[in-house]
């Protein structure tokens, strides 16, 4: 019972279970460093409600989307089971279900790509804008922009749907599409025909994109091709406040 | 495990363990961006969801209202025509599978302007409600895109002159507003490319065309 392997496997095994928990620790403390990166941290305590406010406004945006969704549902099932000419209704309906699905107002799947834009893993050297560094609404827009140009049919940035009324914009680090706040990693999903990754990767646009802010700063850029990518539905307002249809080019 | 000694150390590592998870796993959510925001970005997020939530109460009251007239306009046996067209007109109109009309402005880009910076304005447009845009007369929708260099820009097989117009439906002032702003975008391309000239006129009525890409998605289907 003597010797150096009757000592260790004389160890009580709640030392072990502390060395391992340690271990644990060493790593996660590691991992929290590690992802206190390139991005700059504010510390003043008038952030504190501003953040709060934001939280809870984010969380009341995503409910308002949730009952539009629902909404739109109800007013679809009841739309399919009025009354009146049978067949007009249904020529309507058929009309109606083409249109929402044209406006981007249906959630689609389909074969396709996931882009996803991450910021860099470089620090910016000193005298350098840090914002360089991140990926910007610019990014997002150009990615969006040379997918529709390879053929991208539906897109959405981070579950965003892109439609005729899509913005996206520079908030801090980050981005807003729709107005609704996206943290990255950005993934672009685009439903489209099977070269779509061949086209993208063709495109003048999309190498100089590359070329100027993977190569030259470290934007981080992977992809995905998949045969099922979902694209989810437009929760948001298609209401028009000073654009009318004109009569009389109107389907009847 | 007797002695009290280690297993208060044990206890103690779990917390600090326990909190280092919690932590990082925060530190995925995306919540946790809103922490790098400075107070100055806060309050315009704030602003902008404010804005945002606001026109999701609307739209929301205008389609509980109207499956509520649905609702009991079938339950008194009247026919939902009526309502089914007018969704279908607005629907259309909204999505560019109609010609639209209304009043905006008239923007007229002059000079060797890159796609990307027609792009940035057509953004900045849209996010100033513009309801409805057309590029020399093409209306845009989701897959148009103005691409090319300087001096030989496109949308959609249609060749820009130099210089062209784009056009917006929505309220002429907040559309004007947004492009001329003091350090708003005509002003940053003034500074990024000074031989580009962008003029912004309000128009009381504006025709625009009704696009002539297919829409539906040809590898996509609905997600049930």
């Amino acid at each position: 019972m003597n010797g150096p392997i009757a000592r260790v496997r004389a160890l009580p095994s709640w030392q072990v279970t502390l060395g391992v928990a340690l271990l644990a620790l060493g790593f996660l403390i590691a991992a929290q460093l590690q992802s206190e990166g390139p991005r700059v941290r504010y510390t003043t305590q008038e952030r504190e409600p501003l953040i709060q406010t934001a939280l809870g406004l984010q969380a009341q945006q995503d409910q308002l989307k949730e009952r539009i969704l629902a909404a739109r549902g109800t007013i679809a099932g009841l739309e399919q089971s009025g009354q009146g000419s049978a067949a007009l209704v249904r020529e309507l309906n058929q009309g109606l279900e083409e249109a929402r699905t044209a406006a981007g107002l249906v959630p689609l799947v389909g074969p396709g790509l996931v882009l996803r834009l991450e910021d860099s893993e470089q620090a910016a050297p000193p005298g350098q804008a840090g914002s360089d560094y991140l990926v910007s609404a610019r990014d997002v827009r150009s990615i969006v922009e040379e997918l529709c140009l390879a053929g991208a049919e539906a897109v959405a940035v981070n579950r965003e749907r892109v439609t005729v009324t899509t913005a996206i914009l520079d908030i801090g680090g980050s981005v807003l599409v729709n107005s609704a706040y996206l943290a990255p990693p950005y993934d672009v999903a685009a439903i489209g025909p099977a070269d779509l990754y061949k086209r993208l990767s063709e495109s003048t646009g999309f190498v100089d994109f590359v070329r100027a802010r993977a190569e030259a700063f470290g934007i981080r850029l992977r992809f995905a091709e998949l045969p099922d990518v979902v694209v989810p539905a437009y929760a948001g307002s298609v209401t028009l406040r000073h654009a009318r249809p004109v009569t009389g080019e109107t389907t009847q | 495990m007797r002695a009290p000694r280690a297993q208060i150390a044990l206890a103690a590592v779990a917390l600090v363990l326990g909190l280092l998870v919690v932590v990082q796993l925060r530190a995925q959510t995306a919540g946790s961006g809103l922490g790098e925001l400075s107070a100055q970005e806060l309050t315009i997020l704030v602003a902008n969801l404010n804005q945002r939530n606001d026109q999701l109460r609307t739209e929301i009251a205008t389609l509980e209202g109207e499956a509520a007239d649905l609702a009991s306009g079938q339950a008194q046996g009247a026919t939902s025509v009526g309502q089914l067209e007018q969704d279908l007109a607005r629907v259309r109109a909204w999505a560019g599978l109609d010609a639209a009309t209304g009043m905006g402005i008239r923007v007229t880009v002059d000079g060797p302007i890159p796609g990307t910076a027609v792009e940035d304005v057509i953004n900045e447009l849209r996010n100033s409600g513009a309801e409805a845009l057309a590029v020399a007369g093409v209306r845009v929708v989701p897959g148009s895109v103005v691409a090319g260099p300087p001096d030989s820009l496109s949308v959609e097989n249609t060749a820009l002159d130099d210089p062209f117009e784009i056009s917006a439906i929505g309220n002429p002032e907040a559309l004007t507003g947004a492009l001329t702003r003091a350090g708003g975008l005509v002003a940053q391309l003034g500074a990024t490319h000074p031989d580009v000239s962008i003029v912004v006129i309000p128009v009381d009525r504006l025709e625009l065309p009704a696009t002539l890409r297919t829409l539906v998605s040809e590898h996509g289907r609905p997600r049930l």
